[in-house]
C-alpha cells in the first residue's frame, strides 16, 4: 500500500504533539505530587511545628499544624466560647476580668512567644487586643489564657514584641493617639505611648511617649532597643491628613536609658505608670526617618539590621540595629508590609499590592548590588503578614513560610458574600520559592509565630492536676448556705454526675463547684444546663465554680456536651426547681450517707426560713 | 557437730532466701490492657504485696460498662505473702543445716514446699481470673462482651481491650529462688 507523504507528515506531527502533551501532563502531576508530599502528614503522624495564628476579630488564637495546615485548636482569649465553657458565665472570674478590662470581645493581631537566648522556650504566648488596649498571656503548658490586663494610657494596643533575648519585657505599641491630658475636649496635640510590660507580673513598668500612630514592634536581639514604626507624625485626624509628610519614622527606644530615667523618677506618673517624655529625657528615644506611613519592622535573626517595610513606598529601609543609621533603602515591589528571614541571609517581604512574596538577599541589598532580588512568588491575595518558621527569632529554620492573605476571592468554593481568609504555605528551602498548599481560616489571622513540636510537645500537659479545692469522689454534697443560697459540690466521670439530682427552690442562687475526676487524657466532660445560658467544659482533673439563678420552677436536665463514652447520652442529671411557695422540705445531701442508702442531713425549708 | 555445706551451696541458699524475701518488695503479677483508643497509654495493673496497684482508677471506671467486679479483697494474696515470708526463712535455715541426712531431708522438704506453693499460686491466680471473667454484673450496660477467662500467662480479648496476664519481677525472682534451692538440694557432696 502506497502512503501519501502528506498523511505521513500529519501522522508524525500528531504523534509528536501527543508525546509532548503527555510528557507535559506527567511533569505537572509530578510537581503537584512533590508539593503534596512536603505538606502531607499521614493520619497518626504529627506536624513538625506548632503554628500560632492570631484570630483577629475572633478574639482568639488559632493553633495550626505546620506543614499540614490542620487547625488543631482555637484558644479563646478575649471572647467567650461556649464550646470550651470559656468565660461564659457571669460569675466566671475570667469573664469578670474581660468585662473589667474592656468587654467580651477583642481583636487579636500579634502572637509572640517567650524567649530564652533568642529562641522560644515554650512558656508563654502573648497576644494583643487592638480594640480595647489589652494584653493577654497564654500558658503553653495548658494552652489557656492565663492573664488579661488593660494597658493604661493608650488606645489601640497594636504591635507587640518580646524583648530579646530573654523576655525582659513585652513591648506594646499604642496606635490611636490620645489628648496628652487624657481629656476628650483637648484638641491637639495628641500623643501615644509605647508600654513596657513585665512578663511575670503583667504590670506595665513604664511607658515612653511617642507622637504619632505607633504601629508594629520588634526589638534588637541584644535587648538594647525596641523598634516601633510610627506613622502620621503630622498628627492628622483623617486619612488625607495622615499622609502629608514625606517621611515618618522608626522609633528606637533605648531600654536601659529608659529604665535609668524611670529609676531617677523622671517620668510623670499616670494611672500608676511612669510615662517618660523623650523631650525631657534625651537619649531614650531616637526617631529614624523612613518613607511615610511605614508598616512592619523586623530585626534580622543575627541582630544586625532592623528592616522597616515601606507600605506606600516600594522600598524597605535597612537600619543598622546598633548604630541606628540607615544603611540601604532598596526597592522590593508594591506595598511592602512585613519581612521575615531564612537561615541563609535572605529576607522575604510581603507585597500587599503586588500580591507577592519577594525574596531578596540582605548583604547584596546593603552593598548596593543590583541582583539583590532572588525570587518572587504570587500569593492569593493581598498578603498582610508573612512569617518563616523561626524567622522572628534568632534561629530560623529556613524551610516553610506562611503567607497570611487578606482576600481569598476564587480560592475556595463560594460560601456566600463573606469569604474565608486564605493562608498559604510556601517552601523556602531552595533558591526558588515553591507554593505548597493553602488552608482557609475564620476571620482573621494577622500574624503568626511557630515553635518546633519537638521542643514544645514535652512541656504540654494533657490532664489537670486537681486543684487543692477540687471536689473529691465520695465528698459530693448539696448544702443550703442561706435562705436563698445553695452550694453544690459535684463530680463527674464516665458516665454520671454525682449528685445526679439537685433540688433547689425558685429564687435560689446556686453555687456549683464541679470537678472532672477523670485521670485519663482527652476525657473532657461538659455540663450544659438548659434554659440557663450555661455550658461548662471540664477537661480531666479540672474544677470550675459558677453561680447562677435557679430560674423558673421546673425540671431541667443537665447533660454532657462532650461526647465521652458508650453511655454519653445517658450522662445527665436533673435540677429540680421547686416553686417559691412550695411546702416541700429540701434536705441537704452528702454523698457518703447516700452511698449507704440514707439521705440524711439538716432539713431546711429554703425560702420560707 | 554437723559438717557444713559446701560454700557454693551455702551461697545458693543465701541467694535464694534473699531473692524470695525481695520478691515481696516488687510486683508479683501484672496485667496490661490495650485498646485502640488508648494509644501509647496501655493500662497496667500490678499485684503487689498490699493488693492491686497501677491504673486502678481508670480500670474501675471502665469495668462498669461490662459488669466486671474489681476484687475488693484478695485473701489468697495475704496468705501468699505470709507463705513467701516463711519460705524465705526456710531457705535461710537450709543454708545452715548440715550435710547429713536430716539436713538433706530438710532441704528437700523446702524444695517440696516451694514447688507446692508455686503450683498452688498458679492455681489460685487462674481461679481468680476465671472468677473475674465470669462473676459479672448481668445488668451491666454493654451486653456484647461474653464471659472470658484470661490465661495465667498470655492474652485474652475483652471487648475492645486486649488483656495480657504475665508474671512480674517478683514471680520471676521466686521462680529463680526455686531453681537455685533445688540445685543446692540436689548437689552431691564431694568426697
Amino acid at each position: 500500500m502506497k502512503k501519501h507523504p502528506l498523511l505521513l507528515i500529519a501522522a508524525t506531527v500528531i504523534a509528536t504533539l501527543a508525546t509532548v502533551h503527555s510528557m507535559g501532563c506527567g511533569a505537572a502531576r509530578s510537581a503537584r505530587s512533590i508539593a503534596a508530599e512536603k505538606v502531607y502528614v499521614a493520619p497518626g503522624e504529627l506536624d513538625r511545628y506548632y503554628g500560632f495564628l492570631s484570630g483577629g476579630q475572633s478574639g482568639s488564637v488559632f493553633v495550626v499544624g505546620i506543614p499540614s495546615g490542620r487547625l488543631i485548636r482555637e484558644i479563646p482569649v478575649f471572647e467567650p466560647r461556649a464550646a470550651y465553657g470559656y468565660a461564659m458565665n457571669e460569675s466566671d472570674p475570667r469573664r469578670q476580668e474581660l468585662v473589667d478590662t474592656g468587654g467580651v470581645w477583642g481583636d487579636t493581631h500579634h502572637p509572640v512567644l517567650s524567649e530564652t537566648d533568642g529562641v522560644p522556650n515554650g512558656k508563654y504566648l502573648w497576644i494583643n487586643d487592638l480594640a480595647n488596649g489589652r494584653l493577654a498571656r497564654i500558658r503553653l503548658d495548658y494552652f489557656e489564657a492565663d492573664r488579661i490586663v488593660k494597658i493604661p494610657n493608650l488606645q489601640g494596643a497594636h504591635g507587640i514584641a518580646v524583648v530579646s533575648p530573654n523576655t525582659k519585657y513585652i513591648v506594646v505599641n499604642g496606635e490611636f493617639e490620645q489628648p496628652t491630658d487624657g481629656l476628650a475636649t483637648n484638641p491637639a496635640p495628641y500623643t501615644s505611648v509605647v508600654a513596657f510590660v513585665d512578663p511575670d507580673s503583667m504590670q506595665v513598668k513604664f511607658e515612653v511617649r511617642v507622637n504619632g500612630n505607633i504601629d508594629i514592634a520588634d526589638t534588637s536581639k541584644d535587648g538594647r532597643y525596641s523598634f516601633s514604626t510610627v506613622y502620621n507624625l503630622e498628627q492628622g485626624k483623617d486619612m488625607g491628613g495622615m499622609i502629608q509628610f514625606d517621611r515618618d519614622a522608626v522609633a528606637a527606644i533605648d531600654i536601659a536609658a529608659a529604665e535609668k530615667a524611670v529609676a531617677a523618677a523622671k517620668g510623670e506618673v499616670r494611672n500608676q505608670v511612669p510615662i517618660l517624655d523623650p523631650d525631657q529625657n534625651p537619649g531614650v528615644l531616637t526617631l529614624i526617618p523612613v518613607p511615610k506611613n511605614p508598616h512592619g519592622i523586623n530585626v534580622t535573626p543575627d541582630g544586625k539590621y532592623a528592616i522597616a517595610s515601606g507600605k506606600l513606598s516600594p522600598t524597605v529601609t535597612i537600619i543598622d540595629a546598633h548604630t541606628l543609621k540607615i544603611v540601604a533603602e532598596p526597592e522590593v515591589g508594591l506595598g511592602p508590609l512585613h519581612t521575615t528571614f531564612d537561615d541563609r541571609g535572605n529576607a522575604f517581604t510581603s507585597l500587599f499590592l503586588d500580591s507577592q512574596v519577594v525574596k531578596w538577599n540582605i548583604d547584596k541589598a546593603v552593598k548596593g548590588a543590583p541582583d539583590y532580588i532572588v525570587d518572587r512568588i504570587n500569593v492569593h491575595y493581598n498578603i498582610g503578614h508573612l512569617q518563616a518558621v523561626g524567622g522572628d527569632h534568632m534561629h530560623p529554620y529556613g524551610d516553610y513560610l506562611l503567607a497570611l492573605n487578606k482576600l481569598s476571592k476564587d480560592q475556595y468554593v463560594p460560601v456566600g458574600p463573606d469569604l474565608p481568609e486564605n493562608q498559604e504555605i510556601i517552601d523556602i528551602s531552595g533558591e526558588k520559592m515553591k507554593m505548597l498548599a493553602s488552608f482557609p481560616t475564620p476571620p482573621e489571622p494577622h500574624d503568626a509565630t511557630f515553635m518546633p513540636v519537638s521542643a514544645l510537645r514535652p512541656l504540654v500537659h494533657q490532664t489537670y492536676t486537681p486543684a487543692a479545692d477540687a471536689v473529691q469522689a465520695g465528698k459530693e454534697r448539696i448544702v443550703r448556705t442561706g435562705p436563698n443560697a445553695v452550694s453544690v459540690d459535684m463530680t463527674l466521670i464516665r458516665s454520671a454526675y454525682t449528685p445526679e439530682t439537685v433540688e433547689v427552690r425558685e429564687g435560689d442562687q446556686v453555687t456549683l463547684k464541679i470537678t472532672n475526676v477523670e485521670t485519663i487524657r482527652d476525657m473532657t466532660h461538659g455540663f450544659a444546663l438548659p434554659d440557663h445560658n450555661l455550658n461548662i467544659a471540664l477537661p480531666p482533673g479540672y474544677t470550675k465554680t459558677i453561680t447562677f439563678n435557679a430560674g423558673k420552677p421546673g425540671v431541667y436536665w443537665f447533660y454532657c456536651t462532650n461526647f465521652c463514652s458508650a453511655l454519653h447520652l445517658e450522662m445527665r442529671g436533673r435540677m429540680v426547681v421547686q416553686p417559691k411557695n412550695s411546702t416541700v422540705t429540701l434536705t441537704d445531701w452528702h454523698a457518703a450517707e447516700n452511698v449507704k442508702g440514707v439521705v440524711a442531713g439538716v432539713p431546711s425549708t429554703g425560702a420560707e426560713k | 557437730m554437723t559438717v557444713r555445706l559446701q560454700t557454693s551451696d551455702f551461697r545458693l541458699y543465701v541467694a535464694a532466701a534473699l531473692l524470695t524475701a525481695a520478691a515481696l518488695a516488687v510486683p508479683l503479677w501484672g496485667f496490661s490492657m490495650s485498646a485502640p483508643q488508648y494509644p501509647d497509654e496501655t493500662l497496667y495493673l500490678r499485684v503487689v504485696r498490699g493488693g492491686i496497684a497501677g491504673d486502678v482508677h481508670e480500670v474501675e471506671t471502665l469495668q462498669q460498662y461490662i459488669g466486671v467486679r474489681f476484687p475488693t479483697s484478695l485473701p489468697e494474696l495475704q496468705l501468699a505473702v505470709r507463705v513467701i515470708a516463711g519460705l524465705a526463712a526456710l531457705l535461710g535455715v537450709a543454708a545452715f543445716v548440715g550435710r547429713g541426712t536430716p539436713g538433706r531431708v530438710f532441704r528437700w522438704i523446702t524444695v517440696g514446699v516451694f514447688a507446692a506453693f508455686l503450683a498452688g499460686s498458679a492455681a489460685a491466680v487462674q481461679a481468680r481470673l476465671y472468677q473475674v471473667g465470669h462473676d459479672r454484673d448481668r445488668s451491666a450496660p454493654i451486653r456484647a462482651v461474653r464471659d472470658f477467662t484470661p490465661p495465667i500467662v498470655g492474652p485474652v480479648k475483652v471487648g475492645n481491650f486486649t488483656v495480657w496476664s504475665f508474671p512480674h519481677v517478683g514471680a520471676a525472682m521466686l521462680l529463680m529462688a526455686a531453681v537455685l534451692s533445688t540445685k543446692a538440694a540436689a548437689s552431691r557432696p564431694e568426697a
